[in-house]
Formats: structure tokens, sequence, C-alpha cells
């Protein structure tokens, strides 16, 4: 039998409404994602791409179409459900790494699970192994501001791996880091797709960085190009 | 020219739009804010009404009998002997005299028995010889009443002459009364009125009605005249007046003829000018009225807090549109001016508010302490003045600057925050903890110097060291909340991860790493705990000692006293009819008479008894302080010329036992060795005691004014009491309370002299409260990028809005902890240095754990509660990644 996609858009939009401008960052796209992709969205600055991932990672609710993640329709979802979507089924890799300033390294990598409920001995164990996975086991006690851009972005991939998500959403994870970092951010993220299945979905203006996925969809002005 | 104007227009539309119109769209923040100041200024102006309110009572009811008296003669408590006035006559040279009667008296128109001392109507007496007393107060009649000659009433409203005045007065019976207790009381001309004078019941006729000028003014028209000679009768007090008035000749020199007249009076008689009655009761409810004042300040200087606060929250929230500012052209001065605009703003409206609240507060303030006031100092207490332009230049003299100065810090801050921040990204601020070792050098430093000043004497029997040394303590334990909060963050830690789950840990980590910005909060919050916390364990051992004092002091079964309570100028007595009747009840086994007076010792009014030594010793109803063997000098005083004095006598003069103080007496002033000193909680002024027949040797036999009742072993105290008061006849009331009903009673009176206290401390806290919720807004706004990566990692909003709840738990528990450590030390200050220095009192130190379990409580409860409103906007966030 034909496995369902993983994550599927049906003219998807997205119309922001502010006094009296109406701004349409998403035109109505379509495309599925299979279990274990790894997908880049490509596209210069302000063609859409992140207010897809937006959308695609429960971070916000559709105007337009429909968007279903693991069998579930997302776009009619109220925000607690969403917010256990993400708790559950969605990892974040951000540009300026975004982790929580006021907490450890180690806390900050078991916070997805320890939000789920999940034993705080178990989460940190689960942060340890991830941390020592990721290559930033001696920085576990550490806060982020005490640690590189490099080894910041590696603390956020295991954060957004500890739970086992399904889909892994990540926006210009390079975009802040220097080339060597970046470039090893980069293996890193390819490694775990490859060897854990974890399903990505990338966004990039850098050709580069979308050469590194298996499939590539460019967009522009809010469609795929 | 043109451009100043111009440049003055332009700013003003920036105040309007950058400062006014956010501070109107943030209604909650700025109405919180406004109600905190105006709060604090109500308090400070209510007060200060309060204490010019129970000092213009007296003062009133002084000037407006006084009428154009200059100068009073007095006596050494007892008035002045008839039999010197021949020898007097010299006072003419210096201008009129008039002899006069003034006293106390309380409408008789129900049951009294049923109905608290406290609460019969008090009416002023005056009894005046009306030939001599014309030219120094005004008496206009209304009415009068004319008998006809068949004995019938008939109201007149033709005029008077003195002679015909004179007339009216010429029966004991007869009264004149005012237009205002005619017509409320509904005593016409001709109709019979019940006065008791004392315990006893006596009817008068009004003869008269006067207008509603001159002493008629006094207590609201509660006075009543009448002939001298009816007023001495009615008073027991033959043969001799309370005092001379004398009226001098215009352009006369006032001091010179004080001096001139004392130098010449026999022993036992003093000169003063009018008005140092006046004085000497602003000097004995000085250290009542110091201690509100200071109480209310708490409330101002945490409703400033609030100041801080928003000013704070606003240069937060807009850090990236002062980034823009600064960008565009506009220097640190003018966006330091903007901010202290914003706080000068919420100042104005603030103290506008809070004038209009003061006079609601002061009305509130007054009814709350004139119980006491009454009770224990003075019978009058006004309504609290008018408010005057002198208030409202005190409120913007207080508020405005307090409010600028409790701004700089975050307007400081904002004048820095660079052009950068109008960058995305590019302005974050540090959100490492660091600990800082210099504020516990300051810390240290200021604990220092409020041990040293506490152990400073009073600056004219005010603590003012005392107070210093409280705020030297406030100041230096808030140097030390950072380092205590860092403690407390290393501590705790674990215990909020196990206990709490996620959201103990991220109120953990957050509250740590906010520490720098939490420790102004939670030191105000804590100022404000400690407050209370000092002042209940204040109240606590204050409460508890006189529970013992009472315990062992009170050891009649019966109290007998007459229909008032004596207080200030107001002396009441227990008539020999009425003892002589309740001493033949055969349960009785022995009476112990005791008499007060007034009397002035180095110008403040003290209290001069006479008593039964040989029965306070037999009964053993004295708590002694010094020496090891009072008892037995108190016996070897018997008969001789020595005195035992209360221990705020021997504290506020420095007399001990085996010192001598002068007493003046009818018979001039004399020496009288101190045998020993006492625990006395009963009155602040100082008690000076001399044994029965000492007194009686100097002032003559006068009437007590109270009688303590020792009954037979077995009798049964309100079965006799029952007893006792049927056997007075309808001429004689008195008061006759049990035992246990004068210990209920002495505790009510406590219990309600810190009504007060309580009501201001419930002001602060709940300012406080609004300070917590301010800071936790400041916290949330802050963090608005963290808490919507919380929601982004999956945090829903039920888990964020308890997150910030236990931080608003955290700030309260903390602070309590903090203010009941800081608040011990400060109820030490207050029990052993103000205390003792204001009333001169010894308090035995008692820790009341329960009410401190239960405010403990109380105080976390609140502050959670404080917390509700931030947390619900934190969960309220939008979602984002960016800034």
């Amino acid at each position: 039998m034909e496995e369902m996609p993983l994550l599927t858009a049906d003219h998807l939009g997205k119309t922001y409404v502010t006094g009296d401008a109406r701004v349409t960052a998403l035109a109505g796209v379509s495309f599925s994602v299979e279990a274990g992709d790894f997908v880049a969205l490509m596209g210069p600055s302000g063609c859409g791409k992140s207010t897809l991932l937006h959308l695609c990672g429960a971070m916000d609710r559709p105007t337009g179409g429909t968007l279903t993640l693991n069998d579930r329709d997302l776009s009619t979802m109220e925000d607690d459900e969403l917010t256990r979507v993400r708790r559950e089924q969605v990892g974040f890799v951000f540009q300026f790494f975004n982790l929580l300033p006021t907490l450890t390294v180690a806390d900050n990598i078991a916070l997805p699970c320890l939000l789920g409920g999940m034993q705080p001995d178990e989460a940190e164990r689960r942060a340890k192994a991830l941390a020592g996975r990721v290559g930033i086991a001696h920085r576990l006690s550490h806060y982020p501001q005490q640690i590189s851009g490099g080894e910041m972005q590696r603390a956020a991939i295991a954060r957004a791996l500890i739970h086992q998500p399904a889909l892994l959403v990540a926006d210009e994870p390079t975009g802040n880091l220097d080339s060597e970092n970046g470039a090893n951010v980069l293996s890193l993220i390819k490694q775990l797709n490859r060897e854990l299945g974890v399903t990505i979905l990338l966004a990039t203006h850098a050709h580069d960085v979308a050469a590194a996925a298996s499939r590539v969809l460019r967009m522009k002005d809010g469609r795929f190009a | 020219m043109k451009r100043a104007f111009a440049h003055a227009r332009g700013r003003g539309r920036l105040f309007r739009q950058f400062v006014l119109r956010p501070l109107i769209n943030e209604k909650v923040r700025t109405v919180t804010t406004v109600l905190g100041v105006s709060l604090g200024i109500a308090v400070v102006i209510a007060i200060q009404l309060t204490n010019a309110s129970s000092v213009r009572g007296f003062e009133t009811a002084l000037e407006t009998v006084a009428g154009k008296t200059a100068v009073e003669i007095i006596g050494s408590g007892t008035g002045v002997d008839e039999r010197l006035l021949p020898q007097l006559g010299w006072l003419r040279e210096h201008g009129i005299v008039s002899p006069l009667i003034e006293g106390a008296a309380a409408l008789v128109g129900g049951d009294e028995q049923s109905v608290s001392r406290r609460r019969l109507e008090a009416v002023k007496i005056l009894g005046i010889d009306i030939l001599r007393d014309q030219p120094f107060r005004d008496y206009n009649l209304l009415e009068i009443d004319r008998p006809g000659s068949d004995g019938s009433s008939r109201r007149s409203t033709e005029e008077v002459n003195t002679q015909a005045f004179l007339q009216l007065l010429t029966s004991p019976q007869a009264v004149v009364i005012t237009e205002k207790l005619s017509t409320r009381r509904n005593y016409p001309p001709g109709s019979e009125l019940r006065l008791m004078i004392g315990d006893r019941v006596l009817r008068f006729v009004v003869r008269g009605v006067l207008k509603n000028e001159g002493p008629a003014r006094v207590l609201d028209g509660n006075f009543i005249l009448m002939d001298i000679a009816a007023a001495q009768l009615a008073f027991d007090r033959l043969g001799r007046v309370d005092r001379l008035d004398v009226l001098l000749p215009d352009g006369a020199d006032l001091q010179a003829s004080v001096d001139a007249i004392g130098a010449r009076l026999p022993d036992g008689l003093f000169a003063q000018r009018t008005g140092r009655r006046g004085e000497q009761v602003e000097t004995m409810l000085a250290a009542f009225h110091t201690n509100l004042t200071a109480l209310s300040w708490i409330a101002l200087i945490v409703g400033l807090f609030l100041v801080y606060n928003t000013v704070t929250i606003s240069v937060v929230a807009r850090r990236q549109e002062i980034g823009t500012l600064r960008a565009l052209g506009l220097s640190r001065h003018k966006v330091l001016a903007l901010f202290l605009g914003e706080a000068a703003a919420l100042a104005v409206a603030g103290i506008a508010i809070g004038l209009g609240l003061a006079r609601v507060l002061a009305d509130t303030a007054v009814s709350l302490t004139s119980s006491t006031v009454s009770t224990l100092y003075i019978a009058a207490v006004a309504a609290p003045p008018d408010m005057t332009m002198g208030h409202v230049w005190t409120a913007m003299a207080i508020g405005l600057p307090l409010s600028l100065i409790a701004a700089a810090i975050p307007a400081l801050e904002a004048s820095r925050v660079p052009p950068t921040a109008a960058m995305r990204g590019h302005d974050t601020l540090d959100m490492r903890v660091r600990f800082k070792p210099a504020p516990l050098v300051v810390a240290a430093v200021f604990l220092i110097v409020a041990y040293g000043l506490a152990q400073l004497p009073p600056v004219g029997r005010r603590p003012v060291f005392g107070y210093v040394s409280s705020f030297a303590i406030v100041i230096g334990a808030a140097f030390l909340v950072p380092a205590i909060m860092y403690g407390l963050a290393k501590l705790g830690r674990l215990v909020l991860r196990r206990r709490l789950g996620v959201e103990g840990l991220l109120a953990h980590a957050n509250l740590t790493a906010a520490i720098p910005r939490l420790s102004i909060s939670v030191a105000a919050l804590s100022v404000s705990l400690a407050m209370m916390v000092a002042i209940a364990v204040m109240i606590g051992s204050f409460r508890e000692t006189v529970v013992y004092w009472v315990g062992q002091t009170l050891q009649a079964d019966l109290f007998i006293g007459p229909g008032i309570r004596p207080t200030v100028g107001s002396e009441q007595t227990v008539s020999e009819d009425v003892i002589q009747t309740l001493g033949r009840h055969p349960q009785v086994a022995a009476l112990d008479r005791f008499r007060n007076l007034d009397m002035v010792y180095n110008g403040n009014l003290a209290v001069l008894g006479g008593g039964s030594y040989d029965v306070v010793l037999e009964q053993g109803s004295l708590l002694f302080k010094s020496p090891a063997n009072a008892r037995e000098e108190m016996r070897a005083a018997i008969g001789q010329d020595a005195v035992i004095v209360s221990e705020p006598f021997s504290n506020r003069y420095a007399k001990r036992d085996g010192d001598t103080i002068d007493i003046p007496t009818p018979q001039g002033t004399r020496p009288f060795r101190i045998a020993a000193v006492y625990f006395d909680y009963a009155s602040d002024r100082g008690v000076v005691v001399m044994d029965r027949g000492t007194f009686r040797k100097y002032f003559g036999e006068l009437a007590p004014n109270g009688v303590a009742a020792y009954l037979k072993p077995g009798a049964d105290p309100e079965r006799v009491r029952s007893e006792m008061l049927e056997m007075l006849d309808e001429g004689h009331r008195a008061f006759i309370y049990s035992n246990r009903t004068l210990r209920t009673e002495i505790l009510a009176v406590f219990d309600s002299t810190f009504a007060i206290t309580y009501a201001l401390e419930i002001i602060a806290i709940a300012v406080a409260m609004l300070g917590v919720a301010g800071t936790l807004l400041t916290l949330v706004l802050e963090r608005r990028r963290e808490l919507s990566l919380l929601r982004l990692t999956g945090a829903d909003r039920r888990q964020v809005r308890r997150m910030v709840i236990i931080e608003a738990a955290l700030i309260g528990a903390v602070s309590q902890g903090i203010g009941l450590v800081v608040g011990f030390a400060l109820s030490m200050v207050l029990i052993y240095v103000i205390n003792v220095q204001s009333f001169g009192w010894t308090i035995q130190f008692h820790v009341p754990l329960a009410f401190l379990v239960q405010a403990s409580i109380a105080v976390v409860i609140a502050t959670s509660i404080a917390g509700i409103y931030p947390a619900r906007r934190a969960a309220q966030l939008v979602l984002s990644h960016e800034e």
C-alpha cells in the first residue's frame, strides 16, 4: 500500500491584513513532502518561504487551502491543538538560534520534552545523548551567551530533535554563521536526515545550502516558480 | 523667537505622541500607577489633616471658650482657692479679672448604663460671674424663658441686658444652652434638662438659648452656661474656682504681663498665656502624630515606586522606538526629558486625585483615631480642617520631585539606548547573572550606622534618631536584596525544578536572570512587608505586655467610676454618697479611692495621683520596675514626702528611684523623693502617685476619680455589680466595671488605637502589590521574544500563565522572607528605641507567630493574584521568532 505523504499542502494561502492594507504572502501553493525527505525552499527575501515554513511548522493558520501533517488537518486547528502539534511533531531551527538565554544548554535541549511532561531525569538523559551526537556534550552546563554561534546552532538542532518530531523545520539555519560553521551545521543536518530519517523542510536563499537537499522548491511572489 | 516657539511646539507634539498617547492607550498600567501615587499622596495629606484635627478640636474649644482672655491664672491641679481671691486685688492693675468653672458633663436621656462610657454625648459647661465675664466672651441670647405669674413658662425673644441675664441664672438649677443643642435635642426654654456630672444626675431648667456665636460654637453647640456658684455646687468645687481669666488692656505686652503677674502670685498659683494649654496638648500628642506621619510616608514611597515601574515598562517596551528617534537625531537629553515628563504627567494626575481622596481618607482616619485621642488624651476631636492651598502645595512639593527621582533611573536608561536599537537583533539586553560585592559593603555601612543611631537619645521627646536608624536599616537591607536573591536562586534551583515541573524551572531561570531588574521591586515590596512585620511584632509584643500587666495590676474585683471618663481639662469624680452606699454592700472587703490631677511638670502635662499605698501593697496590684526592694520602699513612703512614678515619667524626665522631683502644690512647689518606679500602660503622660495621707496634706480632701472595690472571697463580682447598681438612687449614676469587663474595655481601647496602623499598612501593601504586577508586566514585555520562542517550542498558554504566576508567587515569597528578617530588625528599633523614647513604655518582646504565618500565606496568595494579568498578557503574545 502506498504511504501517505507526511506533509501535504493544497492551494495553501496566507494573506495578512493590517488596517486597510492586505498583503498576500502565499498565493495558493500545493506540494507534498514524504517522510524522510530533505526539501529546500529557495527564493529571494519576501518570496513567502518563511510564511510557508511557519504554516508547515504549525506556528500559524492559513487563510486559504488546506495543510495536513501526519493525516491531521492543521488549517482548522485551534491554538491549543497547534501547540500540541508543535510540541509533539515539529522541531524548529532558526537563523538566530533562539536559545532561551536564561536556561543552560542542557535545559534548552531538554525543554520540548519537559514541556511535554516527560520526567526530568529522562529528559536530561536524552539531552545528554543528543548533545553528544551533535558534538556539544562539553557545553551542557554553559549558557548560550558563553558558547559560539556554531555551538548554539548545534544545541538548537539537538533541541529540535529531542522529542523525535516527525518534521524538522529550519529557517535559514546557516544564515548567521561563518562559512566554516555553516558548512558544519549543514553537514550535521544532512547526517541526521540520513541516519535518523528525520524529514526536513529548510528555507534558504543560498544555492549551496539548497544543494544539500534532495529536492528544491523555488518560490517567487508567494508561488512556486 | 519664532524658532524657539517652533521648537517648543515640536517638543510638545513629540511629548503628546510619544508619551501621552501610549499612557492613554495602556489604561491598566496608567491607572494602576496613578492610583498608587494618589493613594500615597492621599494618605500623607489625610494624616496631616487628621493630626491637625485632634489638636484643632481641643485648641478651637480653648480659643472659643477663652474669648478675649489673654492670661490665665491656674492652681496646682486643684484650681484656685477662693480664700486667696481677696489677696489678688492687685490684678486689677493689669486688667479685668473673671473667675470661672469649666467642666464636662453628659446629657442624660435614656438608659446610660447600657451605653459604653465612650459613647455618651458630652457637653462643656462654663460657670461664670455674668457681671464680670461679659467683657471676655460674647453671649447673645436668642430666646429666654420668662415664667409667668402663675408659674407657667413663656418664651420671649426680646433683648436682654446684663441685669436681666443675671436674673436668668439666679437659681442653681438654671442653665443657658445653645441654639444648636436646643434644636437638636429638643430643649426649648422652660424645659427640663438632665446632666450627669461625675456620678450624679442633676436636673436643670433651660432658661435661655444662646445664638451660635462666641463660646456657643464650642463642641458643635454642646455648650452650657450657668452661674459660677451653681457650677461650684454641681461640680462639687465649693470654695474654689478652676481659674481666673485676665483681660489685658489694648496694647499691653502679653509676655511682660504674664511675667509680672506670675512674679506676684502666691505659692501654688501660676500665670500662663491662653493657648499654653493647647501647646501642652500638642506636645502630648506629638509622639502619636509623629508615628502616624511616619507610617503615612511608607504608603507614599511605595506609591512612587510604581512610577519607577511604569517608566521602566515604558522604556523596555519601546527600546526600538527610542532607538529610531535617536537614529533620527533626537538627543539623549531630550529622551531623558521625555521620560521624566512621563513621570511628571503621572505624578500630576496622581496628586490631583490624591488630594480629592485625602479628604475622604481623613474623615476615615479621624474616626479611627478619635476613639484613641478622646479616650487617652483629650475629650474633643474636631472634624478634619478644610484642605487649603497649603496642602495642595505640600502635595506638589512632595509628589512631583519624588516622582522625578523615582523615574530618574529608567529615564537615564532610556537616554542611553543607542540608535542601533532601531535595528532588529542589534540591541539585546545582557541576561548574564553577575554577582557584585560592592552593594554588600554599602549594606554593611548602613546597618552599622543604623545600630549606632539607635543608641542615641531622643530630640525633644521625638525619637528622631530612631526613625533615621529604621530608614538606614531599610536602605541597608535594600542593598542586600540582590545578594540574598542570588543566594536563594542557587539554593532554590533544584527544589523548584523537582516540585513545580518545567514551569518552576523556567520561572526560576527567568527570575534569576532578572535579579538586577527585580531587586528594586523586591526591595520595595520587602520594605512594605517589613513594616507590616515590625508593626505586627510591636503591637503583638505590646498587647502581650498589656495583657500581662492588666492581669497583674487589675486585682480589684470591681471598678467604680463617674459617668464620663476623665481626660485633660475634664475633672470627673465619684461622690462620697455613692462610695458610702456601695461600701455598705455586705460582700465588699475593702475600697481603694484614687484621685488624679492634671499636673504641669517641666512644661508638659503629667498626672499626679493619690492612692492608698497600704491597700495597693496588700493586694499586690503594682508591677515594679525598680528598685529591687520596691515594695519595702513604697511601704516606707507611707505618710512621707515621697512618691512612686510610672515608667513613662521615669524615662521621659530621666528620673530614677532615689531622685528628687519638684511638684507644684497649692502650698507651693515641694520636693518629693522617688521611692519606686512602676510599669503603667494606661497612659503615656507620666504619672506620679502619692500616698493618700501625703496627698491630703498638700491638696486637701478631694473626691476620688474612681474607686477600686475588693470583694470577700467567694463573692460573685457580676452579681455584686448588679446589686450595687440597684442600690443607687435616681440621682446617681456610676459606671461599675467588673474586673473582666474592664480588662476587655482596656484591650478594646488598645485595639482601636492601632486600627489606623492596620489601615495604613493595608494601603501600603496594596500599593506594593500593584508594583509587583507592574514589575512582572515589565519582565513579560522584556521577554516577549523569549516567551514567543517558548510557545513555539511547544509551551501552551496554560503553561506560560502558570510560569508567570509561579514567578509572582516566588517574588512574594522572597519579599516576605526578606520582610520577615528586616521586620524583626525594625521591630527591635520600634520596641526598644522609638516606643521607649516616644511614650516611655518598656515592652516585652513577643512574636505573634500565628499572625505572621497567616500574613505570609496571604502575601504569597496576593502576589500570585497580582501575577494574573501579566500572566494573561504573556500567554496572549503573538508567536514570532523574530523581534
